[in-house]
């Protein structure tokens, strides 16, 4: 992890005996050490393997499925297919976490009739070994008869064309009307447009999904998976027509999720292959399954016509907005929310008028990624603010200075921010860390390029989202903390754990986390939507404050004093106002325990709760806040082969409080290297239907030797609505690092790729096609 | 057993396995039997003596990294190594394997062309000496027989008026496939272009050498013009094909640059 020069630690921390500060996380040692089982490691007497079989073709009607050879080969204990199902549907819209009425989104969990997309499951399997359940998918007969499918937007959405969602292959669209668009470009002096578009990425996590289920004594199938959300027990017990209580998902350490981890994966398959056979069940994705097996983030086309004041004023914004969801709805309406929301960025403009649309085609179905739509309306709104720059001959750091929005005005839709907004700050921090550009050598430009963003954390509000956590002292004053979060690799439970300790005065190394089990962790939610530490942060903040308050208040009385001059540090009590009068914390939990007092606290957090924004106009709340920041980026391209080297890469950040700095870092910079591969690798290309790129050498990630030094400067307004003041940073670190490079390769080459991913072919193209211009 | 196969499907040689188990993964086909050679510590080894370089055939990618001589002879072949796949694929692909697995993106095939290397095969009733060049017979086929086994490659150490470079150009850093891979090797011998040997990889059915690159190179004095004309000589002599990593015309057009900017590096480094 990189060391920043000079870290930028808020005065506020001073305050903190842990909090802010840069500690190695509490489940380090066991990863460093091995010691750590993923889901993936865990094993039980006279488990069975399954293996699942896919479609190869995108778009087909299945005539004929045989699966009786498949059932006589000795050593498989079962075949499912369609037939066996009691209910044939699963939901795919925001996995069974707020009470909020589900969408009417099912999919099919077995083809029955008609194929959707290339991968989609026909049969599944399990065996006594996994080769005999590969060897068992080679022997079900299915015969696909072709049916003509749609593999882009712009042909999904003509009236004749094959129709894969709803009569209409409109799966969502919204409108957002502030002010008068007209009368905002009336007003300016340049009208500036471009269309920008983004490509279909994998989240490409380490660890494949992959899982363990088994049936205990009392009915209940187990799960044990590798997930971002132990909440799916509902749609999958849902799904198999059994009570909630019936289902428990109980998760691991996650090897990286990035969203592609939300959605039902391999849990649904185990757990009616473990009813079928009464064993327990292995499922465990290969890299292909993976490619194959979970929606990839949307491909979108963004149009932008802006209207600017001579002197950079932004008068009114137009955008039009397309996403591609592939057949099946999943997380494309809220996706396509969010791009929506974000649309115009982090300006104020008094005059926007958005239409957005989400359409249905054969190509793989998309779902959340990291940023969920608000990254690709990134990727186009700076992409204009640099090339309205260069129509207007106005600087672009200027040009967003003189448009940024700040506390207190309205958004979008409407709604006006309550935190602190410091973009202005996060651009010159970032821009100043990048220092000056390299003068020319050749054919070998010099780049830089900036983009800032807005980016919702925690769920939209009329999800009504709510997470509960569970803290309590052991009678030797060992602390306990109970949370259903999810741990995906981001330092999840450590910062609960840090966070309770902070509280108690206790080191966040002897503090106990038991997380991410469905039905003994009081439920959190999912860890996505930059949630996790706003919403279980909170929950255990607020479970730990009851039980801090309780002790204090016996503390009080035991030095003659009033509780709210009690402090909890080092496994100490002591007074505020004279520190010599101290008892060990060990010594007043006993009392407590003594005395009956209750030394645990089940808490509930509820974010903001609210209705869905206006339908005709887009005016309202979506997200409880917003975190605001800056990266730059400074780029060598060779013009002639249009190879681009990332030489500095710098993410400036408010994230209102940092809990643990270390974790903070590792969050911007995981992003940041994602992000560059999403400017200028990353893509899954597919043809007809069909994936061309299903592999991890033609599926194309940075490697570390692509990768920079990057560098995160981390500002700490205090002014979040998560634990201490703390805004989310997990997607957030991801969401402008892709449109920086663009606009830093841009800046090196004098022209732009509008089409990403930002490949040297492209790259060289444009340098030639603009030269040919003259 | 490799001397007693008859066809490449019966038996073949594995050295790391970097390429060949990914590829019967990939396809669920491969040749019946594997003998694993790229543990045999007597084909592994650089050796250098009487002006030749031979390195055994199970000499990894890294092997010739680590050993410090091989920069005085054969400065080419480290540039490529540099860049070949990973780190955790250098420490186990042999050099031999990457030869026998016959991909036109092979990276260090076009340095070892560069440096006019030839290759040893050893087969039951003896063995023989064939250049690299015209090793090739197309794409993933080549003059070795099934029952031969490829045991070391050889190459003359370059003399000190010769230069050479390689280029790979990939999507990215790490772990790439080749879009295109350009090598050149110059020597000059009283002010005019004695040998010439311009490689190119990932621009045909196999790696080649562009014959009527190098024809307009020879015997002439050094040139840009010269530079630029050979350059586009190798840019017709190439045939690319279109596929996921780069399309055959943007290919073309990068043997171009890529030819032209190695051999004005190479001749500028002798000047």
């Amino acid at each position: 992890m990189n060391k920043l020069d000079e870290p930028t630690v808020a005065e506020q921390n001073v305050n903190f005996r842990q909090i802010g500060k840069p500690r190695t996380r509490t489940d380090a040692p066991g990863k460093v050490f091995g010691k750590t089982p993923y889901a993936g490691d865990y094993v039980m007497p006279d488990m069975l393997h399954a293996r699942v079989l896919r479609a190869k073709v995108p778009s087909a009607r299945m005539t004929r499925l045989d699966v009786s050879k498949a059932r006589a080969l000795p050593g498989v204990a079962s075949v499912l297919t369609f037939r066996d199902l009691k209910i044939g549907t699963v939901a795919t819209d925001i996995p069974g976490q707020t009470g909020f009425k589900r969408r009417a989104t099912d999919q099919q969990i077995l083809v029955d009739e008609l194929v959707r997309y290339q991968g989609e499951p026909i049969a599944i399997v399990a065996a006594e070994t996994v080769e005999i359940a590969q060897h068992a998918l080679s022997l079900i007969e299915v015969d696909l008869e072709p049916v003509p499918g749609v593999y882009n937007v712009f042909d999904a959405q003509k009236p004749d064309s094959p129709k894969v969602f709803g009569t209409d292959n409109l799966v969502a669209s919204y409108k957002v009307r502030k002010g008068d668009v007209e009368v905002g470009f009336a007003a300016a002096d340049v009208i500036v447009e471009n269309t920008f578009t983004t490509q279909y990425i994998e989240h490409a996590f380490l660890e494949p999904e992959v899982g363990l289920g088994w049936e205990d004594e009392q009915g209940v199938i187990n799960i044990r998976s590798s997930t971002q959300a132990v909440e799916t027990f509902r749609y999958i017990a849902d799904a198999m027509g059994l009570p909630h209580s019936k289902v428990r998902i109980r998760g691991a350490l996650v090897g990286g999720g990035f969203g592609g981890k939300c959605d039902v994966t391999v849990e649904l398959y185990i757990a009616l292959l473990t009813k079928a056979t009464g064993r327990p069940v292995r499922l465990g994705f290969t890299r292909e399954d993976s490619f194959y097996g979970h929606g990839k983030r949307h491909p979108f086309i963004i149009t932008h016509k802006t209207g600017f004041t001579r002197d950079g004023k932004i008068t009114a914004s137009k955008i039009d907005i397309t996403s591609e969801s592939g057949p099946y709805a999943f997380m494309s309406p809220y996706v396509l929310m969010y791009a929506t929301e974000a649309g115009p960025g982090p300006y104020l403009v008094d005059h926007v008028h958005i239409d957005s649309r989400s359409i249905a085609t054969n190509n793989m179905y998309t779902s959340a990624f990291r940023g969920f739509g608000a990254t690709q309306a990134c990727i186009a709104y700076e992409q204009q603010m640099d090339e309205a720059a260069k129509v207007l001959g106005i600087d672009r750091i200027e040009l967003r200075r003189r448009n940024l929005l700040k506390t207190g005005d309205a958004i979008a839709t409407g709604f006006k921010v309550q935190s602190a907004v410091w973009t202005e700050e996060c651009m010159d921090r970032a821009m100043a860390a990048l220092g000056e550009k390299p003068k020319d050598k050749g054919p070998i430009k010099y780049g830089h390029g900036l983009a800032a963003y807005q980016q919702g954390y925690g769920r939209m509000i009329w999800l009504h989202d709510t997470a509960e956590g569970w803290v309590g002292v052991e009678m030797d004053g060992t602390v306990l903390v109970r949370s259903g979060m999810t741990d995906i690799g981001a330092g999840q439970t450590s910062s609960l754990a840090q966070i309770a300790g902070e509280l108690l005065g206790i080191d966040m190394m002897d503090i106990t986390v038991y997380n991410s089990d469905s039905s003994t962790t009081p439920l959190a939610g999912t860890s996505s939507a930059s949630r996790g530490l706003y919403m279980s942060g909170n929950a255990v903040r607020l479970a730990a404050e009851a039980v801090r308050d309780r002790l204090a208040a016996r503390a009080a009385q035991h030095f003659g004093s009033t509780a709210d001059d009690v402090d909890f540090a080092n496994a100490q009590v002591f007074l505020k106002s004279d520190p010599r009068k101290t008892m060990p914390f060990k010594e007043l939990v006993a009392t407590c325990a003594s005395e009956g007092i209750h030394r645990a606290e089940l808490a509930i957090f509820r974010a903001p709760f609210g209705d869905w924004i206006d339908p005709e106009t887009g005016q309202g709340q979506v997200h409880p806040d917003y975190t605001y920041g800056a990266h730059a980026v400074q780029v060598a391209v060779d013009t002639e082969t249009g190879e681009v080297t990332i030489l500095k890469s710098i993410g400036a950040h408010d994230i209102g409080q940092a809990v643990n700095m270390a974790a903070v870092e590792g969050q911007i910079e995981g992003g940041v290297a994602q992000g560059h591969g999403y400017a200028l690798s990353e893509e899954l290309i597919y043809k007809d239907g069909c994936l061309v790129t299903p592999s991890l050498s033609e599926y194309l990630c940075p490697t570390s030797m692509d990768s920079p030094r990057i560098e995160s400067i981390v500002l700490e307004s205090r002014s979040g609505l998560g634990p201490f003041g703390a805004k989310g940073i997990g997607e957030p670190g991801h969401t402008p690092a892709a449109p920086a490079v663009a606009n830093a390769v841009a800046d090196a080459i004098g022209t732009r790729v509008f089409d990403f991913p930002l490949t040297p072919e492209k790259i060289a193209r444009a340098v030639r096609t603009a030269r040919k211009a003259g | 057993m490799i001397a007693k196969a008859k066809t490449a499907n019966d038996v073949a040689p594995l050295g790391g396995g970097t390429n060949l188990v990914v590829e019967m993964r990939a396809s669920g086909v491969g040749p019946a039997t594997l003998v694993s050679v790229g543990q045999l510590a007597g084909l592994r080894g650089i050796t250098i003596a009487d002006g030749t370089v031979t390195i055994g055939a199970a000499t990894t990618v890294s092997d010739i990294l680590r050993d410090p001589r091989m920069k005085q002879v054969a400065a080419v072949l480290v540039e490529s190594a540099d860049v070949f796949a990973g780190q955790m694929i250098r420490n186990t692909a042999t050099v031999a394997g990457n030869i026998c697995c016959g991909s036109p993106a092979a990276d260090l095939v076009p340095p070892l062309l560069a440096l006019g290397a030839s290759v040893t095969l050893r087969s039951g009733s003896g063995e023989r000496t064939v250049p690299l060049d015209g090793y090739f017979t197309g794409y993933k086929t080549s003059v070795r027989k099934p029952d031969e086994l490829l045991t070391a490659i050889s190459w003359p150490v370059p003399t000190a008026k010769s230069a050479s470079r390689f280029y790979k150009l990939g999507r990215r850093r790490g772990d790439a496939i080749t879009m295109v891979g350009v090598s050149v090797f110059v020597s000059l011998k009283d002010g005019v272009c004695d040998t010439v040997r311009i490689a190119l990889g990932a621009v045909g059915p196999c790696v080649m050498r562009s014959k009527k690159a190098e024809a307009v190179m020879q015997g002439k004095a050094p040139s840009a013009d010269l530079i630029a004309k050979a350059a586009q000589a190798a840019t017709a002599e190439s045939t690319p094909i279109d596929d996921i990593r780069a399309s055959g015309e943007y290919r073309k057009e990068q043997v171009q640059v890529l030819v032209q900017r190695l051999l004005t590096q190479s001749l500028e480094s002798l000047s």
